[in-house]
Order: structure tokens, then sequence, then C-alpha cells
């Protein structure tokens, strides 16, 4: 009886003491705890790579941003009516409570956020002196570059899609909320939007304050053609000023990478050129000097289901989108032109069909995701020239040919070819509209130049007037933040 | 309960004593009854009548009272005035008064009990055709409401005890399971649910308690909001081994599909829609091709997904007990087709449960059980997330064109691409697939293997103090296998994938406890628990996948790919750590009292959150025992008034880390990369309900009519909500999780068991039981003013306001057809009926002038379109016995509640879709014409409610389902030695018919799953099953 109760009283002691308070502060092992991200250089640049993986997003630079701004326009017939797939993109009925205008806006500003966050913990970290030792202050300076880079990139493009154009009355339409701090537990719902405008000096302002802070080049094509470098910004800018019909600032970026005559190569930091061959930038590596920025993928990173461009490209994909045979660009390209030599062919409803062919990988679905391409900065260069005075110069003319002959040697233009600044206008937004088939220019052209979006597959035409010439904006971010203002749409 | 009574010892007090003997006999049929307990009141003196039904026993001089009991019959109490023999006639417990119910961390007679506690019997459900458990309780309990989504095999019920107690949380009940709190929910993670909860085999269970109001509750703390469902298993019984088989076979179909166009119905009706569309887009018209015979083809897709499944089951036991050691060993087989075409449910388990007394102060105990179970499935479209699937069978069945074929005429499937081929027709790509592919080549399994053990050490150490520790494990393994084809399909694109993940959650819990029970001078019993808990889990899973086989021979992980994916899997831990106590006492037997509280921690909350504190308190008056019912106690025999209050709580929506700022690594194209995913919240806290309960227990008639009423008051407060975030914010998620929310349920409850035949050769036993049920949401997140429910992730269904209940379902307003252009009508947020004409330029005209209207969208123009959750359910169950017949109708009922009808606009969608026959017949053709289906426009999905959801689709659900009948004969006699002691041969219809005027397919519907801002959706779900099974129940 007395071991009984001995036994009972340790069993006893035993409850009193039970618990472990280990157990009660479980640490997660598979996720880092967000103070101990700026505690090794390792994370540093893992956040940098991290910030370029929000890009990378499938809803975004990953795929369906450079998809939605071609199916909006007149190139593209889809195959499948899915409304999950872009359906209602092309066909201009969006709601703002449809999935892809609510993804979009959510994954650039996801972007944004974690764009702030990194620029203030960096900050913070720098101010405190834990980088000591850590980085140095060329890669802290480096990667702060990339991140205000980042930062004016995702705002322009949300307002290629969420803002009127900034030509239709110099910006003074309503542009995006401008959310540059970092927003970590939330309550921070109401802010209204900026003007265009305010918003393009914004992005001015990150792009010119990233430009002297930035590495001059990297180490090989992969990370130039991956991560940001002064000439990326200097060629973003291109686009920016492009945007703002401010030629003269185009002029004076472009000129800073293009040289006067041929060849085109950028004279200083990364050695920016025009592929050889028109093939060679869409086969692996993918890093021709070309390729300025592009969204890497492998097979073990991808851009997500119904997101890669071969998914809406290829003609094995049940939802991909073919060339609209009435369609400009379609129309205007040359049997022998190389970039009509790319085309797949798929048969749908017993006809033959014509598919861009830039993004072949259709199993893995792996090809890179061009962003910015050195053909690109030579057209804004030309279109630059020539607007900034409307006189058609032999060096706009050069700079169109440089990247018009590289596909199709016979189709060379000269001076005579173009009887006013008119006729050289035309012909390079048909250069661009052919050269980027599928890289999501077509909608950013024909929207800054206030161009009616043309008719395609029996639907009507969509005039700047219109209410669906741009998208409307997300209905969850109306219903969230109170001093949000809609798109009439 | 036999067992445990046997641990009172005889052991001789010391000091005078007086001998008392005596025959107890049975009131039934005169006969002397073995085996009776007698004690001594307010002692642990006792004896055992013999096999002559005597015995004889030392009283202490001065002991005034003698306590009689006997399993099956009302113990009695009789004063000893003196006497030296005691005869008693035991009276048998014909309508179950002396039930004991089980409840927290112990067990009580039904009648002490002052919390809200409903029982069911296992042998209740053990014949039922189900796969767990939960499925069989529905109607069975008042309070509680139980939902079977659909007819897929294995997929858990939703289970509500007293409305919904959570919004961003689960509120689903804890469920214990002999004293450990397991696992519960869908564990797979593939096509073919697999319930934690069928690894209980109903077959083993002996009760089922459901825990409902705070007192009941309380001393599971942070768990409790939800309610608890206890379920023990069972144990042997005193006297020679008992071996009992059960077994039953049968069929299973599915009932109330949907009836479709053939295809020269299909041919006509959509030839019409293109003809009214000149944008249709179609360059010609539809036609019926021909097969390889030169038929017509007319195919009936259905036919190709469901299917008349068999079913079979076998239970054997094996039991006993002496007077030291009882045990009970089960061994079963399930094995289960379903009504989908390679769907199937097999599962395998022993148990054995062992109790054994060491001496008079030690007893140990061990419950062990093992379960393997494998569950396949295809896509069935039916999971919550799937319902918009492009492979789900669900949706196939109805959506594809009678006019296409499984097979080209060459004997090859009819492909193109990952879709079905089009065979000519004028739709280049219908996007759907083709279902007999996908079936034949495609495979999702889910194999479980559970070990479900506890160990139990009591100690005894003085008399009425029991020590005991148990522990606990609960250790599951996972294993989901998916193959795609790349033929055709999901996985086309990608030439095939397959698809791994190994999860293996296990938990342990030891409880320890401290109880001590005295009776002082015979009038006060108190009871005192004091106990510590602690339950650490951990999750483990990886997950694997490749694409792009080598060669379509390999259709598993382990077989050659071209691609391997990135791998994957998730760790994290959890740990609760609780101190509680509980006191009950009752004042001779008439006033009764208990208080409960417990102290909890849980290892997700942030540091300075963890702990939190609970309670409850009951009080419960038994007037019965007044003298001044003593006139009425003929007719009145028992009443009860019962009061009880308690503070618990919910941390199901809590997640193991959820007040942490998390960083998750990655890759940016080959390089390694750490991205901020989480936003935690430091304040973050447990989920409280305030719970408020009155009741009425009372017999009637000497217990032939048995009945409580109570009415609840649940209020939840600091619910945990997501708060929505604006996206331009770039909060991961867009939502931040804080405690803001409050909502109450309250209702009435009422149970009644009426025993309206007693006689030996003929009852007739009722249960009735009826709940209301009013949920209001009564405070969202500041400035939150409506959180969205969606059906898998894309159609917005619901939505959750302040002043209504949760989940309300939101559509726009339709006033049916206008019958001059057989347009639909909205009605706009103004009230203004606006027309939609899909071919014209301008779709949205006002009615009344034809002018251009806005845009009639969900968003300006939706509203509360009617509550998903019933107002009124219950549950009917009559037994009737006959001679040797046994007859048994269970009815369920579920009364004021809205369901959208979803799977109904796809039906009358005008796209290629195949329509309803109702379509083809009373879609508008001519001016004049009166119906609800308006003039097809080829392409039109917005007249029809795909666009957005539409009133016209939101449709009552009342119903009245026979959830079983059966009817059995038993042989009691058997000639000869076989040693079979009796035989009972039964059929039995499962989901026999349900009364309804809903038009979908079956009410009692859940594509959304265990959701709570999403209820009610029916939306390209499969039917439910009606099942026939023929059984047999052997015990010899």
């Amino acid at each position: 009886m007395k071991n009984i109760l001995k036994i009972s009283l340790i069993l006893l002691m035993a409850f009193a003491v039970a618990g472990c308070e280990d157990y009660l502060n479980p640490v997660p092992e598979t996720q880092l705890d967000a103070s101990l991200a700026f505690e090794t250089k390792e994370r540093i640049v893992g956040q940098v790579n991290g910030l370029y993986a929000f890009m990378k997003s499938g809803a975004f630079l990953g795929g369906r941003y450079f998809v939605y701004n071609d199916i909006r326009a007149d190139n593209f017939i889809p195959k499948s009516t899915n409304l999950v797939t872009g359906y209602a993109t092309w066909n201009h009925s969006l709601l703002g409570s449809r999935d892809e205008v609510q993804n979009l806006w959510g994954a650039i500003y996801s972007a944004i956020n974690a764009i702030n966050i990194f620029i203030e913990g960096l900050d913070q970290n720098k101010t405190d002196g834990n980088l000591e030792g850590l980085i140095t202050d060329a890669e802290y300076n480096q990667y702060k570059s990339e991140a205000l880079t980042l930062r004016a990139m995702c705002y322009f493009d949300l307002l290629q899609l969420y803002a009127q154009p900034y030509n239709k009355d110099n910006g003074a339409s309503p542009g995006m909320p401008l959310r540059l701090t970092a927003n970590i537990i939330g309550g921070n719902n109401d802010l209204a939007r900026s003007t265009v405008a305010q918003t393009y000096t914004q992005i001015l302002k990150d792009l010119n304050d990233a430009e002297p802070l930035a590495a001059a080049t990297y180490a090989n094509a992969l990370l130039r053609t991956t991560r940001i470098h002064k000439n990326t910004i200097i060629a973003f800018k291109t686009r920016v000023y492009l945007h703002m019909n401010n030629w003269a600032a185009v002029k004076t970026e472009a000129a800073k990478i293009v040289p006067a005559a041929a060849p085109y190569v950028a004279p200083t930091g990364a050695p920016l050129a025009l592929s050889s061959t028109f093939a060679a930038i869409w086969a692996s590596p993918y890093t021709t000097a070309e390729s300025i920025l592009s969204m890497p993928f492998t097979a073990t990173n991808l851009a997500g289901t119904q997101n890669s461009l071969a998914h809406y490209n290829h003609p094995s994909s049940s939802e991909s989108y073919y060339l609209n045979v009435t369609g400009e660009a379609f129309l205007a390209l040359n049997a022998a032109d190389a970039r009509r030599v790319l085309f797949q062919t798929g048969t749908v409803s017993g006809v033959t069909r014509y598919f861009v062919g830039k993004w072949q990988s259709y199993t893995v679905q792996s090809d890179y995701a061009p962003v910015l391409r050195y053909a690109e900065v030579l057209l804004n260069y030309a279109e630059a020239l020539v607007k900034d005075g409307n006189v058609v110069t032999q060096q706009a003319v050069d700079l169109l040919n440089a990247v018009r002959t590289r596909s199709y040697p016979a189709g060379a233009y000269t001076l005579a070819s173009f009887a006013d600044a008119a006729a050289f206008n035309a012909a390079v937004m048909l250069e661009r509209n052919i050269e980027f088939l599928g890289e999501g220019h077509r909608n950013m052209d024909l929207l800054r130049t206030m161009s009616t979006i043309p008719s395609k597959g029996g639907l009507p035409t969509v005039p700047p007037t219109s209410a669906s010439y741009i998208w409307p904006i997300p209905d969850s971010e109306i219903s969230t933040n109170k001093l949000m203002t809609g798109n009439g749409n | 309960m036999l067992f445990s009574l046997l641990i009172l010892t005889a052991a001789l007090a010391i000091g005078q004593t007086v001998l008392v003997t005596g025959t107890v006999t049975s009131s039934d049929d005169g006969l002397e009854l073995p085996g009776v307990f007698v004690t001594v009141k307010g002692t642990t003196l006792g004896a055992i009548t013999g096999p002559d039904g005597k015995y004889s026993l030392q009283v202490p001089a001065g002991s005034r009272t003698l306590m009689f009991s006997f399993m099956g019959y009302v113990t009695q109490e009789i004063a000893i005035e003196g006497r030296n023999t005691v005869d008693v006639v035991l009276k048998q417990d014909m309508f179950n008064v002396e039930e004991v119910v089980v409840v927290a961390y112990g067990t009580q007679q039904k009648r002490d009990v002052a919390g809200a506690i409903s029982s069911v019997k296992g042998s209740d459900i053990a014949m039922m055709p189900v796969q767990s458990f939960d499925q069989a309780l529905q109607g069975k309990a008042s309070g509680v409401t139980i939902t079977m989504p659909n007819g897929v095999l294995n997929n858990p019920p939703v289970i509500r005890v007293r409305g919904y107690n959570s919004i961003s949380g689960s509120s689903s009940p804890l469920i214990v399971v002999d004293g450990v709190p397991i696992f519960t929910g869908d564990v797979s993670g593939t096509n073919a649910p697999s319930n934690a909860l069928a690894d209980v085999n109903p077959s083993d269970i002996e009760s089922m308690e459901i825990l409902k109001d705070a007192s009941a509750t309380a001393i599971y703390g942070s768990r409790a909001a939800n309610g608890v469902i206890i379920i023990t298993t069972k144990k042997g019984t005193v006297g020679k081994a008992k071996v009992t088989y059960d077994g039953y076979f049968g069929y299973t179909q599915p009932y109330r599909l949907f009836d479709v166009m053939n295809a020269e119905q299909y041919i006509e009706h959509k030839n019409l829609a293109r003809a009214n569309n000149p944008a249709s887009g179609l360059a010609f018209e539809f036609f019926i091709p021909t097969d390889a015979e030169g038929d017509p083809i007319d195919t009936k897709w259905s036919d190709y997904i469901y299917q008349t499944g068999f079913q079979h089951n076998h239970a054997l036991t094996i039991s006993g007990a002496s007077a030291a050691t009882s045990y009970f060993l089960s061994l079963g087989y399930t094995g289960q087709e379903g009504m989908i075409q390679n769907n199937s449910f097999v599962r395998q388990n022993v148990r054995l449960n062992i109790d054994h007394k060491l001496n008079k102060y030690i007893a140990l105990g061990a419950n062990f059980s093992y379960v393997n179970s494998l569950g396949k499935a295809p896509n069935t479209g039916s999971l919550a997330g799937s319902a918009f699937s492009t492979a789900g069978a669900g949706r196939l069945a109805f959506v594809l064109p009678p006019n296409l074929g499984p097979y080209l005429n060459d004997g090859s499937y009819n492909i193109n691409g990952s879709a079905i081929g089009n065979m000519g027709q004028p739709v280049a790509n219908y996007g759907y697939y083709n279902p007999v592919p996908i079936f034949d080549l495609n495979e999702f399994s889910t194999e479980t293997d559970r070990v479900l053990a506890t160990l139990s050490l009591t100690i005894t150490p003085i008399k009425g103090l029991a020590l005991k520790t148990v522990y606990g494990i609960d250790n599951l393994s996972v294993e989901d296998n998916v193959f795609q084809t790349g033929l055709t399909g999901d996985s086309y694109a990608s030439n095939g994938y397959v698809y791994n993940r190994f999860a293996r959650p296990t938990r342990w819990t030891w409880t320890n406890t401290a109880n001590y029970t005295a009776t002082i001078a015979e009038k006060i019993t108190f009871s005192l628990l004091a106990g510590s808990e602690q339950q650490y889990t951990n999750n483990v899973s990886w997950t694997g996948s490749k694409t792009n086989y080598n060669d379509s021979f390999f259709n598993d992980y382990q077989g050659a790919f071209v691609t391997a994916g990135m791998g994957g899997g998730g760790r994290s831990e959890n740990y609760f750590q609780s101190i509680f106590g509980r006191l009950n006492f009752d004042l001779s037997k008439k006033y009764y009292f208990e208080v409960s509280v417990r102290r909890d921690a849980f290892s997700g909350l942030a540091v300075d959150n963890k702990w939190g504190n609970f309670g409850g308190a009951s009080v419960m008056w038994n007037l019965s025992k007044e003298g001044f019912m003593s006139g009425v106690n003929e007719f009145v025999s028992d009443m009860r008034i019962k009061a009880s209050y308690g503070r618990v709580g919910n941390m199901s929506g809590i997640g193991s880390y959820a007040s942490l700022f998390l960083y998750s690594s990655g890759v940016y194209g080959a390089v390694p990369m750490w991205q901020f995913t989480q936003a935690g919240n430091p304040d973050l806290k447990w989920e409280a309900s305030d719970k408020y309960d009155i009741g009425l227990s009372f017999g009637l008639l000497n217990d032939r009519i048995q009945a409580d009423i109570n009415w609840y008051y649940n209020d939840v407060n600091d619910l945990i909500l997501n708060i929505p975030q604006a996206p331009s914010q770039g909060i991961p998620g867009n939502v931040v999780p804080g405690n803001v929310g409050s909502m109450f349920n309250t209702g009435f409850e009422f149970s009644f068991t009426t025993y309206n035949i007693s006689k030996p050769n003929f009852t007739w036993t009722s249960n009735f039981n009826f709940s209301t049920l009013k949920n209001e949401v009564t405070e969202l997140a500041p400035g939150v003013t409506e959180l969205l429910g969606y059906t898998s992730g894309l159609e917005l269904t619901n939505r959750t306001v302040v002043g209504l209940p949760i989940g309300n379902i939101w559509a726009v307003q339709t006033n049916g057809v206008d019958p001059t252009t057989g347009r639909r009508i909205f009605v706009n947020k103004d009230g203004d009926e606006v027309l939609y004409s899909h071919e014209n330029s301008n779709k949205w005209t006002y009615r009344d002038d034809g002018s251009v209207a806005p845009v009639i969208s969900l968003a300006t123009d939706g509203k509360a379109a009617g509550s998903p959750l019933p107002k009124f359910y219950g549950g009917i169950d009559n037994s009737l016995t006959y001679k040797s017949f046994d007859f048994n109708l269970g009815l369920t009922y579920a009364l004021g509640f809205y369901v959208y009808n979803g799977s109904k606009a796809g039906l009358r969608d005008q796209r290629w879709w195949n329509n309803s026959v109702e379509v083809y017949e009373t879609a508008w053709k001519a001016a004049g014409d009166i119906t609800d289906i308006p003039k097809p426009v080829f392409n039109d999905n917005v007249s029809n409610g795909s666009a957005m959801p539409i009133t016209e689709n939101v449709e009552k659900g009342n119903y009245l389902k026979v959830r079983t009948i059966s009817a059995g004969y038993s042989f009691n006699k058997i000639p000869g030695n076989s040693g079979i002691e009796k035989i009972r041969l039964y059929a039995q219809v499962f989901n026999a018919f349900v009364f309804t005027n809903y038009t979908g397919s079956d009410p009692e519907v859940s594509s959304n799953g265990d959701t709570n801002l999403s209820p009610g959706i029916d939306r390209n779900s499969a039917p439910q099953a009606r099942t026939y099974t023929f059984g047999i129940n052997l015990s010899f």
C-alpha cells in the first residue's frame, strides 16, 4: 500500500512538471523568420533574386502580362472560349471581377511590396551597420538599383493596362496608387490614385536613382540577361520616354547604348547587340546579347498551369491563340522572312493555322520570356529620331533596317522608301508589330499612339473613346481601398 | 461498464458487521438473476449474486441502504431497515433510463448529466453501407447537421454542431476516440478523398456522444467551440467468449441523374440557337455523325461515367471478459465500388481492446487498432475546388454533346489534343475532355495506414481516488499516387505526369488525471477531477512529380520520365499543453452542480498570447424528487431543469506558425531566392464562444416517453477573420488574420424517444428530433462589409455580411422571361427590369422602353438571395420488432434553406453545352410563350446564369429523405450443435428516396466541401448514391 502511494505521488508530481517550453515555441524548418533575412550575404542576394521571382509570377512577366497585351490587339484569334485563358480580354468584355484583372494587379503589387520591404530592410540594416562585412558598398548600390528598377517596371506595366495612355491628356488621367513603403502587417488600405503623369514621374525617379548605382555589367551572359545592369535601365528608359512622346529623352537615352552608326553594339557596360539570327534569340540558352532582360525558366521552375507563353502560342495547346490572317502583321510578312519562317502550324477545325513559334518547348514550357530586347531599343531610337522633327534621317532608316534585314534582307529600306515622316512612322510601327509578335508590344503601341484597336474575328473595333479601351480596376481593390476609383468600366 | 464496477472490492471493513442475505429475481419472468452487483450504499462493500441469484454480504452496523445493479435492469436502492434477508425483484430497464453516457474524461449516468449531450449507439449505425461513422450520424441527434457533399466514396461529410461557429477556421467538431483527439478531415491529396474518420470502423464503435453545450465541452477548452464528438470503442463483457460475424453485400447506383437532350434534340436546339445568333461564329450547322456501323451517334455520356457498384463488408469479433480481464478483438474488411466508374474504397482493419486488473490497486488498459485503406477515384469534379475542372466527371456526364462519341469509327479515342475531338462539328475545340480515355488511363489513389492506440494505467491507492495516465498515439501515413496520361486530358501538354505524395502526420497525447469521488452522509456525492494534458503533432510530407514519359508504358512515379519536377512537401509541428479540472456535486440526486475549467497553451500563437483560460458551469434541478411532484409521479416519472454557461475556444483557424513573419525559399531560374510570403499577426489569440443553454428533460408514463428540450445561445466572438487588405498593399495573400468578428447561433432542440409498444413479441420505438437554427453574423473586421465566398475559386456565389446568416447566397435578381421578346429579365440595383440579348451590340436594354441600360453585374446588382443554412432540421427513426421480424425506417429532413443550383446554369447554358430536356421542351420560341427558359441564342452564357449567379437558379432546398429502410428476420433457436446462437438476415436500402421540390440532383449537397463561407452550392457535383444491401449477423 505504501509503495502504491509513493508511485501515485511520483505520478502526480510528473503531471505537475509535465510540459515542455521548447515544444511551445517551435521554429519553422522550411521557412525563415523575417528577423533572419539580412543575416548573410546569401540571404540578401536570395532576396534580390526573390524580387525577380515576384516579377516572374505566371500572372505577370512569367507569361500572362505579355499575352494580355497581345490578345487585346488584332493579331490573334483564340482556339478556346475559356475565360480563364483570356477570352474576355480578347473580346473586350472584361469586368473588374475577372481573374486576369485581379490576378495581374495582385501579382504586380505583391512585387512592389516585396521591393519596398527589401529596400527598407536593406537601408535599415545599412544604417544599423549590420551590412558591414556582409556586402560591399558597390553590392549595396547594385541591389538597391535592381530593386528600384523593378519597381519602376512594375508601375510602368500597371499603367499599360489599368490607366489611360499618357498621350491622351499628358498624363492627367488617373494613374496608379503609388505604394512606396513596406506593408508588413496590413491595415494601410486607403490610398488614392496618382495621375498618370505623377506615376511616370515616380517611374523616372526610380530609374534615374537606379542608373548611377547599377552594376555596369555582369560576368556572364546568363546574369546579363536575367539581372538588371546599367544598360538595362537605360534601355528601359527609352521605352518609358517613348510612351510619353518625349522624343528628345528617348534619343538621349538611346544614344548612351546605341552608336551613331552600325555596328550597333553598346559602347559601355554590357555589350548589347542584335543577335545575328532571329531564331537564336529563341533557342537555348536564350542569352544572346540582344536579350537585355528575360525571365528564365527551367524544367523545375515554370510559369505554372495556363500561364506560359507556350501555352498561349503553341499549336499543341488547346487554349492557344493563332494568328489572325487578316491582321496587319500577318499580311505584311514575306514568306522568306525569318520571323515568318519561325511560325508553327497547326490544324484548327480542319483549317491550317499559324502560330508564333518563339516558344517551341511545349512539353516542358521552359523557354525564356523576353522582357526587353535590344531590337526594341533600336526601333525606339529610330522612331524618336524621326518623330522629333518629322524628318526621315539615314540614321533612322539604318536602325530600322538593322532589325528588319536581319530577318528579311530583301526588305531593306532606303531613304527613298519613305515619302514623308508619316510613311516612316508607319513602317516603324509595322516593323514593331512583326518583330514583337507574341511579346506583348502591340497593345502598348496602339494605346501610346491613341490608335483604335482594330477589329478581329468579327469583333467590333475599340476606339480610344470606348470604356473598353483600357482594363477595369479590380473590384477587390475598389472594395477595400476607399480612396480608389474605377476606370468607368 | 460492468467491468469497471468489478473494481469494487469486497474488502472487509473493520468493525461490527451484520450478515445480510437474499435472492434477486427478474420482474420479467421471475427467474433468479446471477451476476447482480449488491453494494452497501456509500461504501465499496459489495457482493455478486451467484448462479441461483443469491448473495450474502457483511454489512457494517448502521448501514441503511443496499443498491442492486445489473446491466439491462433498473438499479434499485432498498432500505435494510434492520432485516437480515433482503429479497429484490429487479425491473427490466425497458426504456433505457439506466443508460450510461460517456462524458469528457469519464462516464456518467445519463440522468446525472446536466450538459447537453446526445448519445448514439454504435449498433444504430454499424450496418449502414457508409465508409465512416460520421456519415451515419445524419438525423440521429438534435442540434447536429451532417451533410454528405455527394456520392463520391469516403468524401468527408460536413458536420455542424449547433450551427457555424467559425468563419475563417473550421466549424467541424473535435473528435475524441477512446480519450484521444484524432486527426480529422480529408487527408488525401488526390481525387480520391480519404476521410480520416473512416479509420475507425463503424462496427467497432460502442457509442458516440455528441457534446453540445459549454458545460459538457468546457473541459476541452480551446477546442470545444464546435462541439465534441466522443467515440468509445467496444469492450468485452463478462461471460464466455462471444464470437460474432456481420456481413453484407449490395450494390450502389446514382439516383436523380439529369435528363439531358439526345442527339436529335441537341442538334435541333443548338441549330435554332445558332440561327438566333448571326455572330455565332459557327460556319455550318451541327449534325449527327454516324458510327462505324453507319448508325447515327447518340451518346449518353452518363453511361460512360456512372455504374452500378458492388459493395461488401465483413466484420468478425471475438470478445469476452473474466473478473480481471476483458478483451475485444475485431477484424474488418470493407470493399466498396462507387456509383462512379473507377471509384472504390477498400479497408482492412484489426482492433484489440484489452483491460486487465493487475490487483486491487492497479488496472491496465490498451486499445490498439491498425487500419489500411485504399481509395481510388477519377476526377469527379465533386471535391472542394474542382467544380469547374474540365476533367470533372460529374460535369462531363451532362455537359458533353450527345452527337459526339467517345471513339472514332476506327476504334481510336475521339480526342483533339487534351480535349474531346469535334467529329467535324462547327465547334473547333470543345475544350472539355473525353471521359473515356481519361477514365481508362488515368489513376488517382490514396492509401493510408493508421495506428490508433492508447495505453492506460489506473491506480486506486485509496477508496474513491483514481489516478489515471493515458498515452495515446495517432500515427497516420498517407500515400497519394497520381498518373495522368499524355494522350489527352490534363497532362497532354506535358506528355504524361506522375505525382507522389507521402505524408506522415503523427500525434501523441498524454493525459494524466486524478479523480476523487465520495459520498458524504449518503446525501452529497461529489467528484473532483484534476488533470493535465499534452499533445504534440508533427506533420511531415514530401512530394515528387515527373512529366514527359519515356514511353506511355510508364504510369507510376518510379517509371522512366524525361523531366523530374521539383520535389516538395512540408514540415510543421505544434503542441498543446493544458491543465484542467472539474467538480461535480449533487445533493440527494435533486440538485446538481458542475464547474469545469481548462487552461490551454498552443504553440502556434505569439509568445504573449499562448495561454488562454476557458471554463463552464451548470446546474440541474431534479423536480421529480420533490415532494410536490409526488402527486403526478404516475404521469410524470422524471423531470429535470438544467442551465449552463461556459466560455470555450476554437483554434482550428490558427496555423502552426500563424504569428510569425516568414520568408520562403525557391528558385529564380536556377538560382536560389528568398521571398516574403507570410505576414503574421503577433496579436492573434483563440476564437472564443460564450455558450448558454437551458434544458428541460422529462419522462412520462413510467419513462415510456422521454424528452429532452434545449434552448441554446452561442455567442461566438474574437472570431479570427482574414481581414481583406487592399491588393495594392501587396500583402501575401491579400489578407491578415485578426480576432475581429462575431456571430451568434441560437435555437431550440427537441428530442423525443417513445416506447410506443413494448410487448415481448412486439415492440415499436420511435425517435424524433427537431432542431432550429438561427445564425447571424454581428460583426466583421473594421472597414470590411462583406466576406466573399467563391465556388472553386472562380464563381462568386456567397457573401457573408453583418445582419445575415453566414455564407448567404448572392445573386442578381431575375424575374423570369419576357414573354414578348423571350429575353431573360434581370433586375438592376434600382429595381429596373433589364433584358439581355446576347447577339446584339447593345446587350442590355430596359424592358420598358428598350433603351440601352448599364451592364448588369453581380458586384453592383447582386443581392442576398437566401441562406443556405437550414432553419429546421432533424430526423425520425422508427424501429419495430414483431416476433422474429424487425423493421427500421430512418428519415432525415431539413427545411427553410436555399441551394444555389449552379449545375442548372450549366444545363441551360447556350454555348455548345448539352442542355436538359426541359430546355428543349420549354425554351421560349415565339411571342407569348410563358416559360422560365429564355430564347436560345448560341453562345449566350449570361441569360441562364453561367456568367453570374441569378435568382432563377437559387431554389428552396426543403427535403425529407428516407435515409434507411431495413427489414430483418432472426433465427433464435438454431437446431443442431453448430454453436450458432443467433442468425439475423436483413435487407436495407440506404438513401432510398428524397422528397423535395429542388430541381437539382439533391438538395443535400456541398460542392465546396467543409466550407464556412460558401455553403449550399450545387455546382457540377456527382449526385448522391442509393445503396441496396443484404446482410447477415451471426453470433456464436
